[in-house]
């Protein structure tokens, strides 16, 4: 067309291509949203399933006396090393300089060990003596900045009287001058001292009392290793045939009754160490083998026996060492070739292993925080830095039964917080899950065929006129807050439940009674009758129906109790069943959350009967097949994807309600299918604890990855929805 | 006589029976939830008649009767009724509610005089007026005298009571806001290298200031203390039933009625009176008394921040997968992605909420321009902005799929109308689809806005406060406080009900809260809904 000038001028076309860029971006951002979330969960949970990190620093040169045992501060700036000669010299971690803090009354001989609990080292010495020496490590500020000191007490000598060499040794020494110490001799024998120490409360006059006392082993064996728990009150001795004792002491030391006898293995066993909380016992032995022992009782009344709980993936040499983490039940175990790694004691995984150095390992110490650690030979000190990671949650303690301190047997356990410093975080998901199915479950059970059967009869049987009216209050109900829900069913159905269930279970027979009387009525009134009276009568006349039920049920559940339940419910759940009585329990749940998923339910549903051409029905009731026929034969099975993905859409959002079973489940971590108990499920799970997870902790990620399972179910469940609702319209155009 | 039904015929009758009742019995569980609210949530203001009881054991109370039950087997009585009531005076007795057993009581009536007094602290006060006092001295006695009496002087006392709060919460806070403001001036002051003269100079300006409003705070705190001291000049002394006496400040009283007294029409004044302060004041007595204006205001606001931040996002998003797209996997992944997103569990954006906008931007934006308050945390903690952008990225699905909708109702004749005009893609969208499709988008709008007015579980995790001091939006710069903890009706519900040590006495209170917030959130449901069908009916012409 000559003349006619096509050319757009340029500011609407900038205009254009920059509004162009602003949709498609827009576009975009949906899409990185939704990649965004998974990536970033996935990014917060991942550092749950990485190992701990070890990092070497270089090594400190060391000359003159090798090591004995060594301390390491809090704050990692000083190792404190007793030497073979007996003096005991503070090393500057940064610069590698060193100087004496305290010197034991004579050379190291025999035995040595660091008790990081007490900052306790203790060496046997000439003479058939043993020393202890407390060390301290000040802090103080100058300038703003950290100075860390290094000091000691006076070493205090316990004498063991004519023995022999000593072949192991154990001490602890309590802030109030408590202390014990026990030693195997040559001759076969164990020595216990304790030392007590009495203040006047008037005059403040000191006393001290000592005790020394001689233990017997039941066989004639070697003792080689030893171990103590705080005060003194569980003695532990692994011997070179193998054996493992326990001994328990009464309040004035005394044994009570004969020690336990146990088996470790054929191999000698070298190394004791009790974990954090004193209750876990990890035993080395010479062929490199690493076991986990804690007392378990075998019924209520008796008493604890020592069990053997666990391996740990062995050393390639005898075991020499082994220092506790004063954090969690870590431990850093040392080879006698200088091999070494790091274990945990609950999941009994190897988290990380040292370098090694070559020569043999003589004093080792684990870092205060478990950040770091030192290993002295005789020529170096090789300090590490170590990031312990998350030892508490590993596929295996997250998923698996993980035997617990205290526990009678391997358990499923959520417990993520208690007052206790000793306390070990149980992160089992599997309770969560397990609460969530439950919660899921319950809610479906009521909802599904409740919801189902309404969308059949909206949209088959229903007029039209009334359908649209309907439709969209019941879609109303969706959009009630869940949290008014949560709210009813926690404060009024809970409290409600126990004395309105024979009325519910009196109308669950009424109901469905009374339906089929309506229907009988409805269907021998004749059918000019019923054509000419308005649309909506039959369901009225189902109202009506459920009203009388109802009414019935009102007026009959107190006798129907007192005949089915003796009067109580509650009572006849807990005698009759067996089974606890919750207040807040699966039945309270299932019915508050009915009325968030029924309305979900029934919009989908209806939707894909609906969607089913009417020619197929048309078709089926002209050849002289019933409505329901009709129903059951024609139009379910060609909706049947359609319902399916309704139910799958359903099932997601139970299982991702929060404040519904925040407020009426109890929120108790059980693992049971109890309807009347209470259970936690993962969303809650995570309402309730984040709030007490500080950024970036075991438990902060452990919560992550809930939410990170969370959104991969659903993720998949609304997918095959999506999906098989796809198939459907697609099948559908066809017709 | 018909005849006899087939098999079929009889089958069909009892599932189609089935099926209706399934269908009746969620409409009545919906009717029924709406009227348990209904009645109790408008029943928490009702004025009830006080009883004076007086029980076989020769004591005499005087209460608010609540609940009336069959006492439930195993207890002691089981077979009688027993009425649950409210006794008020917790200062007294240290409980508001009682169990008694109907057989136990001898002798019920409804004394005139009895008053019930709703204090600032304590809960309620049920007894009978014995004296009115102005610093010691009596200024009316006798139940009705005093009472009548001290009604007179309560209006005083409320606007005393305001002056107090208006002089604590205004100009005191400012003094404390500013204080607050210049320490932290002084410690940025510490960390900068500057030149001794002009640190000196800078820290004796700040030190002065410092002082100037130390010494403003001191006048403040003279005059709030010479108010006080006349806010407390009147006592009215009650005696409860049992005889017992209690001098009460006239300022701590909020009303004072005599229920039994009171006609039908100053029955509703006092209903009235008690729905405006649920609706307008501050909540009191750790939220189980006075009003939730604070929670009301928190959700309006924080749905309206979220509708800022969701419209452009999702109405684009729409607009490029209706309108731009061509089709293909990536479209079909932006599908994907908008179905999978409208199901994901809220408590799962919660938590990306907290992760991301609270510690990871909220934490970036402290480190950069709020270093000096380090280490508390200004936008690195729960807040309505991260609430609102958390809910904003919930609600996306609703105004994606509700968009679509609304530019699918825009004929295709129209676009290519437009287009064969000469006007570019830009100006078409702008001047006919946009016009065309906007009842959709402001469904989709409303629709995603009720949605995060009733979503809790996000918020609980990123910026929800039992109590939040002040609220996000007030008349000092920068106004709008988008780092500001806030209050919401959901949570309010929450945490009234479930966390507040005396359950019983907070219920109404809780109930009322849910019927509002049930009542906002299905108004603009059905708001929505209307608009969506007469959106339909405007397109559904055939023609075009």
């Amino acid at each position: 067309m000559p003349g006619v000038d096509f050319r757009i001028a340029l500011h609407r076309r900038l205009a254009d291509g920059a509004a162009t860029a602003i949709v498609r971006g827009g576009g975009f951002a949906v899409l990185a949203a939704i990649l965004g979330i998974l990536v970033f969960l996935a990014a917060e949970a991942a550092p749950l399933l990485r190992g701990a990190r070890v990092d070497p620093r270089p090594a400190l040169p060391l000359s003159g006396p090798p090591p004995a045992a060594a301390l390491v501060d809090e704050h990692r700036t000083h190792a404190a090393l007793l030497l073979a000669d007996g003096r005991v010299v503070a090393m500057d971690l940064a610069e590698g300089s060193r100087r004496e803090v305290a010197a034991l009354p004579g050379p190291v001989a025999g035995p040595a060990l660091a008790e990081p609990r007490d900052d306790l080292l203790a060496a046997a010495l000439p003479g058939g003596r043993v020393a202890l020496l407390r060390l301290h490590f000040p802090v103080r500020f100058e300038d703003g900045e950290r100075v860390t000191g290094v000091a000691a007490d006076a070493p205090e000598l316990f004498e063991l009287g004519p023995t022999g060499p000593v072949l192991a040794l154990a001490a602890r020494l309590e802030p109030d001058g408590t202390a014990v110490v026990v030693a195997a001799t040559a001759a076969g024998g164990l020595l216990r001292i304790d030392r007590r120490v009495e203040e006047n409360p008037f005059t403040g006059e000191r006393q001290e009392l000592r005790r020394r006392s001689e233990l017997t082993l039941p066989f004639s064996g070697s003792v080689r290793a030893l171990a103590l728990d705080h005060r003194g009150a569980t003695l532990y001795a692994g011997t070179a045939e193998g054996r493992l004792l326990r001994w328990r002491f009464d309040e004035t030391a005394r044994p009570i009754g004969e020690p336990e006898l146990h088996r470790v293995g054929a191999d000698p066993v070298t190394a004791l160490l009790l974990l954090l909380g004193e209750r876990s016992l990890v035993a080395g032995t010479a062929s490199g083998e690493l076991s986990l022992w804690f007392p378990v009782r075998p019924s209520e009344e008796a008493t604890a026996l020592l069990h053997r709980i666990r391996e740990f993936p062995p050393l390639a040499a005898a075991v020499e060492h082994l220092a506790p983490s004063e954090r969690d039940r870590s431990f850093l175990a040392v080879g006698e070739d200088g091999g070494s790694a790091l274990y945990y004691g609950t999941s009994g995984s190897r988290r990380a292993r040292l370098p090694a150095g070559g020569e043999e390992v003589l004093a080792v110490a684990y870092a205060p925080k478990g950040d770091g650690a030192v290993l002295a030979d005789a020529r170096a000190l090789r300090p590490f830095d170590i990031d312990p990671g998350h030892p508490e949650a590993t596929l295996g303690t997250l998923f698996r039964r993980v035997w617990y301190e205290g526990y009678p047997a391997p358990a499923h356990v959520w417990q993520s917080s208690s007052g206790d410093d000793a306390f070990e975080p149980k992160l089992g998901l599997v309770p969560l899950i397990v609460g969530t199915l439950k919660g899921t479950f319950y809610s479906l059970l009521l909802a599904v065929p409740v919801g189902l059967l309404a969308a059949i009869y909206a949209s088959q049987f229903l007029h039209e006129r009334l359908r649209s009216v309907i439709k969209p209050a019941v879609e109303l109900m969706a959009s009630i807050p869940s949290v008014v829900l949560g709210f009813l069913a926690g404060l009024w159905l809970a409290r409600r439940m126990a004395e309105l269930l024979p009325g519910v279970l009196l109308f669950a027979v009424l109901a469905p009674a009374g339906a089929l009387l309506a229907g009988r009525l409805w269907g021998s009134l004749p059918r000019r009758l019923t054509a000419s009276l308005p649309a909506g009568s039959e369901l009225a006349v189902h109202l009506g129906a459920l009203a009388v039920s109802l009414a019935a049920s009102v007026a009959l559940a107190p006798a129907a109790g007192e005949l089915l339940f003796g009067g109580s419910f509650p009572g006849f759940v807990r005698k009759a069943l067996g089974i606890p009585y919750e207040q807040r329990n699966a039945v309270v749940v299932g019915v508050a959350m009915g009325f968030a998923v029924i309305p979900i339910l029934f919009s989908v549903a209806e939707d894909a009967l609906s969607n089913v051409p009417r020619s197929l029905a048309a078709a089926s009731l002209a050849l002289g097949a019933t409505r329901w026929q009709t129903v059951t034969r024609i139009v379910l099975p060609s909706a049947s994807p359609g319902i399916f993905s309704a139910v799958m859409i359903a099932v997601g959002r139970a299982v991702g309600e929060t404040m519904i079973v925040l407020m009426a489940a109890g929120n108790t971590p059980l693992l049971d299918w109890n309807p009347f108990t209470g259970f936690r499920t993962l969303s809650a799970n995570i309402a309730v604890e984040i709030p007490e997870a500080p950024a970036g902790s075991t438990l902060y990620r452990t919560l992550f990855l809930t939410a990170l399972l969370l959104f991969a179910f659903t993720f998949v469940v609304n997918t095959a929805a999506e999906a098989v609702r796809h198939r459907l319209r697609e099948r559908f155009a066809r017709l | 006589m018909p005849p006899r039904p087939s098999r079929a015929e009889a089958r069909d009758r009892a599932m189609t029976a089935l099926t209706a009742a399934a269908l009746a019995l969620t409409v009545l569980l919906l009717a029924g939830l709406i009227t348990l609210l209904a009645v109790r949530g408008l029943g928490a203001f009702r004025v009830r008649p006080l009883d004076l009881l007086e029980l076989r054991d020769g004591s005499r109370l005087l209460v608010e009767i609540r609940d009336r039950e069959r006492i439930p087997a195993g207890l002691p009585g089981a077979g009688h009724h027993r009425i649950r009531a409210r006794t008020g005076n917790r200062d007294l007795t240290g409980n508001d509610f009682l169990w008694i057993d109907e057989s136990e009581i001898v002798h019920r009536s409804r004394p005139r005089d009895a008053a019930l007094l709703e204090r600032l602290e304590w809960g309620p006060f049920l007894g009978f007026a014995a004296e009115l006092r102005r610093d010691g001295a009596v200024l009316a006695r006798g139940p009705r005298e005093a009472f009548e009496a001290a009604r007179a002087l309560l209006p005083a006392k409320r606007a005393q009571w305001e002056r107090i709060r208006e002089l604590e919460r205004g100009e005191i806070g400012a003094v404390n806001r500013a204080l607050e403001r210049l320490r932290l001036e002084r410690r940025a002051l510490a960390r900068r290298a500057l030149p001794p003269e002009e640190r000196e100079r800078r820290e004796s300006a700040l030190a002065a200031s410092i002082a100037e409003q130390q010494a403003r705070y001191r006048e403040l705190a003279g005059r709030l203390d010479a108010l006080r001291a006349g806010f407390e000049r009147e006592r009215l002394l009650m005696r409860t039933a049992d005889g017992r006496e209690r001098e009460i400040p006239l300022g701590h009283v909020v009303r004072m009625i005599r229920p039994n007294a009171l006609g039908p029409v100053a029955r509703a004044g006092v209903y009235l009176s008690r729905l405006r302060e649920f609706l307008l004041d501050e909540p009191r007595e750790s939220n189980t008394e006075g009003g939730i204006f604070p929670a009301l205001f928190g959700t309006v606001l924080m749905v309206l921040i979220m509708a800022l931040a969701v419209t452009p996002f999702g109405v684009f998003a729409a607009i490029y997968l209706r309108e731009y797209s061509r089709g293909g996997p990536f479209v079909r992944a932006i599908r994907v992605a908008v179905h999978n997103l409208a199901g994901v569990p809220s408590i799962v954006f919660g938590v990306f909420g907290l992760g991301f906008f609270v510690y990871g931007v909220g934490g970036v934006i402290d480190r950069l321009f709020f270093p000096d308050a380090l280490p508390t945390p200004t936008f690195g903690t729960g807040g309505i902005l991260w609430a609102s952008l958390t809910l904003a990225l919930l609600t996306v699905p609703v105004v994606i799929v509700a968009t679509e909708e609304g530019l699918d109702s825009v004929p295709e004749i129209a676009r290519q109308g437009s287009r064969a005009l000469g006007a570019t893609r830009f100006e078409t969208l702008v001047r006919v689809i946009l016009p065309g499709a906007s009842p959709g988008i402001l469904t989709g709008l409303i629709l995603a806005m009720s949605r995060a007015a009733g979503e809790v579980a996000p918020l609980m995790v990123v910026g929800m406060v039992k109590l939040a001091p002040a609220l996000p939006l007030d008349t000092e710069y920068p106004y709008l406080h988008l780092e500001r903890k806030f209050m919401h009706l959901g949570f309010h519900i929450y945490d009234v009900g479930f966390q507040s040590p005396n359950v019983e006495a907070v219920l109404p209170l809780v109930y009322a809260t849910a019927l509002l917030l049930i009542g906002v959130v299905l108004v603009s449901n059905l708001a929505a809904i209307l608009l969506r069908n007469r959106l339909r009916r405007r397109f559904a012409s055939p023609h075009l």
